[in-house]
């Protein structure tokens, strides 16, 4: 009797510390994220403007709006398109490539060798989105070096590829520089996923006479599932987030339609035009578009508990 | 192992090396052209067909010297000098930001991954839920708050927004739950006091991930835009990535300038990366955190 | 445990929002003059005017020691945006400019003070009136009373590259383009192609301020943007969106909006730009940046073209930019703001340093009239030009509407949109913003 009541105690005591120690990060995330957020939801709820002095509830109809109306010319519906084409064209292509180098880099016998090959490629992550994003402008000018590599590799003269001004060329721009900047940062996520692999399995494969390909088809893949998954879906999330990139080239002079990606048309509809009360609404909708592929995600992770990150 | 196995083998290892290598040039290309362009005048980073290796005279006209578009980026756009004091602004920001986001993530991460205390998992939840909201959806009430707490144009604005990331706290709690509790239970029984323990045993034993949060918050806070845009009012305050975004807006015409000011403000990255690669490369950072 | 979180929240939820408007409301009373005040003024990067303004704002303190005066200087864009947000927090700052057709809002909504005219220097709004010239401050007027002082008022002409005319074998003084048809003409004989590629261009367009110069065209047409009807008369939106798509490289693929802005290629005189629109403040520009160029004689400015088959005589439309007081400041800082936008522009002599250093036009008919605005090189074409524009549409959703057209535009010259088409959807946007 005497000791559940002492362990009861210790018990509790420790439940006291456990909260003391997560108690600032909680009064933190109170004041610049919880309150922020509800502050939001309830904001999509009116028809606030940023300059307007009084406003009132106007309950769902900014989401009517959103899925009915043009806003401006910006609607919601083009800037789903337009996440949606980004995340799929700039994740999957990330995925496969970053796989492939993460698997290739991996055989190589040299450490040197492999050193090399993972700094290489993570360099375009230690740059900024702003000098990313102005490098590459640069580049996609029509006189400017991808313009003339184009023509190189297709074995024309003097055509103009209009990277920055046919509406798909744009988007297929944006992607690359998304693609640059990230593609290394995967492949060194899924190496340490293939790290975790024991090397005993590749040498029994090996020994057993199987190909290469066939290792990692019937070894290597299926092992790697579920840091697969959670790679890509991070990648997907992050590509879903992006602002930057798209911010830059249209501040630089390009159409804003085409590349008008949800955080951007949020940006636009809130900070530049004042809309708050419809762009929070379009803050929620993305919330909750995240919050379906996290959910997803965590479906996902609990197949592969030896994941770990 | 007989030789058409050792060629094919060969055969693959070159085929594997012309690939790696080919998608090195395509990632090093924009950073060449960076350094290249940096030295450059406008026209001849326009200049068709495109010139890796320019002419000597490329350098030294009458009007320019090795060094003009240096000058001009360090200069900034009304000669204000400003931008090492834009660096320093940016490297203080970013720096502090990592502390605290190490201090109090992996505080809060061990409370919640080595304590049982009801309501766990909701705090729990709740900090993971702060993740998916984009910062550009919070931004207004974001800045009525560091009004309201007297921080909007100082130092301290620009930091405190961003002294805790829900991915450090994520991270730091997965980690820890894997830190024997053995190690815990002998020090209490030491009688050492919670911080203590907390201090002295957690935190000198989870150096791999605090360096891997440690950076990821470093950098995105070098990389943030947004936030400084709206809270760094005065000069005095500006970060490196809203100098390059003016100085790329006033300087459009000068390609030449702006690489090199791309260049100059990409110097203390690339030193932390090929001073602290390992960590870079240990690869446990994998979300961006919150960011503008 | 859960309860106590929300009750938090909620709290949270309500309590800062009150906190963050509480502060102002004080009626007006006396006010202590003398007692210390700092003043918040905001305004557009703009390295000649921040030389003079500096300079001013030092004296100005010197003058007045319990004034500080915090300054912040951002981009056109940044300007705009942090504006926005901060009016949206109740924190907007003391003294600030935008252009007119961003700040009429703001004046709409309330949040601009009316000019104080007793301590800026007029008897009353009428006499404020008649120093201006004719029309140029209408756009911050409503109600009987006057909402901002006018820093500058801008129209954009034609400025010319004399020796690009000359290599092309034009003569500058007769070829110049009279109409938008020779525009097309006299670009197509200087434009210079790798192929598809231009490398040198006769003009190009200031695309992204259709208000300014898009509108205008329409109008020569016969055509007009209205708060009430959209844009109305179809024929000449149509012809003026042809005219764009026949411009861009569908058609005779003379220049394009994501090529260098010509206003910055223009000053280096490198010869890849015949012909810039841009208002007299250019002039100053050159200046700056190639001494050589603007002392040569290579350039001239000639007036905005109409075209040939024009109803309507239109130059290209004027836009300004006003300083404002904020109407939510204290009384103690809206005084002190009156007295820092006197001592920036109604100071004897300033208004002439503006036009001679940074080449911005402040409407005063004394200066409008005096010998330093007509010492300027061809400050007559810009006269002309104004007296047949008018002010840029200021009116609601400017800004929203503007990139309405300028999305139309992008779509008849890069995406092969047909302009038929395009007016649709662009009718169809106009009117679902001015009915929001």
């Amino acid at each position: 009797m005497k000791s559940k009541v002492k362990t009861y105690s210790i018990e509790r005591k420790q439940a006291r510390y456990g909260f003391a120690f997560t108690l600032p990060c909680l009064l933190f995330f109170a004041f610049f994220s919880f309150y922020p957020i509800i502050n939001a939801f309830i904001t999509s709820l009116t028809n606030r403007r940023a300059i307007g002095r009084t406003w009132e509830f106007i309950g769902f109809e900014n989401y009517a709006y959103l899925f009915t109306k043009e806003n401006g010319g910006f609607s919601l519906m083009n800037s789903l398109r337009a996440t949606g084409m980004f995340t799929l064209g700039c994740f999957i292509p990330m995925v496969v490539v970053s796989l492939l180098l993460a698997v290739l880099i991996m055989q190589l016998r040299k450490p040197g060798h492999k050193k090399f090959f993972e700094l290489s490629y993570y360099i375009p992550a230690v740059l900024s989105s702003v000098v990313a994003a102005t490098i590459w402008r640069i580049m996609f000018q029509p006189t400017g070096l991808i313009n003339q590599m184009s023509n190189f590799i297709m074995f024309t003269t003097g055509k103009d590829y209009k990277w920055l001004t046919d509406n798909g060329m744009l988007m297929a721009s944006t992607i690359i520089v998304y693609f640059w900047k990230y593609i290394g940062y995967f492949a060194i996520l899924f190496i340490t996923g293939l790290a975790s692999i024991p090397p005993t399995i590749y040498e029994a494969a090996i020994v057993d006479g199987s190909s290469r390909w066939h290792t990692f088809w019937k070894i290597t893949l299926p092992l790697l599932k579920p840091t697969v998954m959670l790679v890509s879906i991070m990648a997907m999330l992050q590509c879903l987030k992006t602002f930057s990139t798209q911010y830059m080239f249209v501040v630089g002079g390009t159409a804003r339609k085409p590349i008008d990606v949800i955080t951007m048309n949020i940006f636009y509809t809130g900070i530049r035009n004042g809309y708050l009360g419809r762009a929070s609404a379009m803050s929620i909708v993305l919330f909750f578009i995240m919050l379906f592929f996290t959910y997803f995600q965590f479906a996902t992770q609990k197949g592969g508990d030896d994941v770990e990150y | 192992m007989n030789n058409s196995y050792v060629g094919k083998v060969k055969a693959g290892e070159v085929i594997t090396y012309i690939f790696l290598i080919l998608i090195v040039a395509f990632v090093i290309l924009p950073i060449l052209f960076m350094l290249v362009a940096s030295f450059m005048d406008a026209r001849q980073i326009m200049a068709m067909p495109f010139r890796w290796i320019p002419s000597k005279d490329y350098f030294s006209s009458p009007t320019r010297t090795f060094f003009t578009n240096f000058i001009k980026a360090i200069r900034g756009n009304n000669n204000n000098n400003i931008f090492f004091r834009s660096m320093l602004n940016s490297l203080v920001v970013a720096i502090t930001c990592a502390v605290t986001t190490v201090f109090f993530s992996a505080l809060c991460g061990y409370g919640l991954a080595k304590f049982k205390f009801k309501g766990r998992n909701v705090v729990f939840m709740a900090i993971m839920s702060t993740m998916m909201i984009p910062f550009e959806a919070i931004m207004i009430p974001l800045y009525m708050v560091s009004k309201m707490l007297g921080i909007m144009n100082t130092l301290p604005g620009l930091i405190i927004p961003f002294a805790i990331s829900a991915f450090g706290v994520f991270q730091m709690r997965q980690y820890l739950l894997t830190f024997p509790s053995e190690y815990l239970d002998a020090s209490r029984v030491d009688g050492l006091g919670e911080f203590n323990i907390f201090l002295r045993i957690v935190l000198p034993n989870s150096t791999p991930v605090i360096a891997t949060l440690g950076i990821l918050s470093f950098r995105n806070q070098w990389d943030n835009l947004l936030w400084p845009m709206l809270c760094a009012q005065a000069e005095k305050l500006k970060t490196l990535p809203l100098y390059i975004s003016g100085f790329a807006e006033e300087k459009q015409t000068d390609e030449g300038a702006l690489m090199a000011c791309a260049l100059l403000a990409s110097i203390p990255m690339f030193i932390l990366f090929f001073t602290l690669s390992k960590y870079f490369l240990g690869g446990a950072a994998v979300f961006e955190s919150r960011k503008g | 445990m859960k309860k106590v979180f929300i009750v938090m929240l909620l709290v949270l939820a309500f309590v800062v929002p009150m906190f963050a408007q509480g502060a102002q409301e004080a009626k007006k009373a006396e006010i202590d003059k003398t007692a210390p005040v700092t003043i918040v003024f905001w305004t557009h990067e703009d390295a000649a005017r921040q030389k003079l303004e500096d300079q001013w704002m030092k004296e100005f303190m010197e003058a007045h020691p319990n004034v500080k005066i915090e300054v912040a200087r951002y981009n056109a864009e940044g300007l705009r945006q942090n504006m926005q947000t901060a009016y949206a927090a109740g924190n907007g700052p003391t003294v600030w400019n935008l252009p007119i057709e961003n700040s009429r809002e703001y004046i709409e909504n309330g949040l601009v003070a009316p000019v104080d005219y007793s301590i800026v220097g007029f008897k009353n709004a009428d006499d404020m009136r008649a120093q201006y010239a004719d029309g140029m401050i209408d756009a911050v007027y409503k109600d009987g009373n006057f909402y901002g002082v006018p820093l500058e008022l801008t129209n954009w002409c034609i400025f010319l590259d004399k020796e690009v005319f000359r290599l092309a074998g034009l003569d500058p003084e007769k070829d110049y383009p009279k109409t938008w048809e020779d525009m097309v003409a006299v670009s197509k004989k200087i434009v210079k192609r790798d192929g598809d590629i231009i490398t040198r261009r006769g003009f190009d367009f200031r695309y992204s301020y259709s208000l300014t110069y898009f509108v205008p065209m329409v109008e020569q047409l016969g055509g007009s943007l209205s708060e009430k009807d959209g844009c109305v008369n179809e024929e000449a939106w149509v012809k003026a969106l042809t005219f764009m798509k026949n411009w861009g490289p569908s058609g005779e693929n003379l220049g394009n909006s994501t090529l260098t802005a010509p206003r910055k290629l223009f000053n280096k005189h490198n010869l890849d730009i015949a012909m810039a629109n841009t208002g007299l403040y250019q002039e100053s520009r050159i200046a700056t940046e190639n001494p050589t160029f603007f002392n040569s004689g290579d350039w001239m400015v000639v007036p905005y073209p109409v075209f040939k088959d024009a109803v309507k005589n239109v130059a290209g439309c004027y836009y300004g930019h006003y300083y404002h007081v904020n109407s939510e400041a204290t009384d103690l800082q809206q005084y002190w703001g009156w007295e820092l936008i006197k001592y920036f522009l109604l100071t004897p002599g300033h208004a002439e340093l503006y036009l001679t250093n940074v080449g911005l036009i402040q409407p005063l008919k004394t200066l409008m009239n005096g010998d330093v605005y007509k010492s300027m090189p061809y400050s007559e074409v810009f006269s002309s030009d104004f007296a047949r524009a008018h002010i840029v549409y200021c009116g609601k959703g400017s800004a929203a509407i503007q990139s309405a057209i300028d999305t139309a535009i992008n779509n008849v010259m890069l995406q092969g949109v047909d302009p038929k088409q395009a007016y649709k959807d662009l009718q169809k946007t106009v009117l679902e913003i001015l009915n929001d």
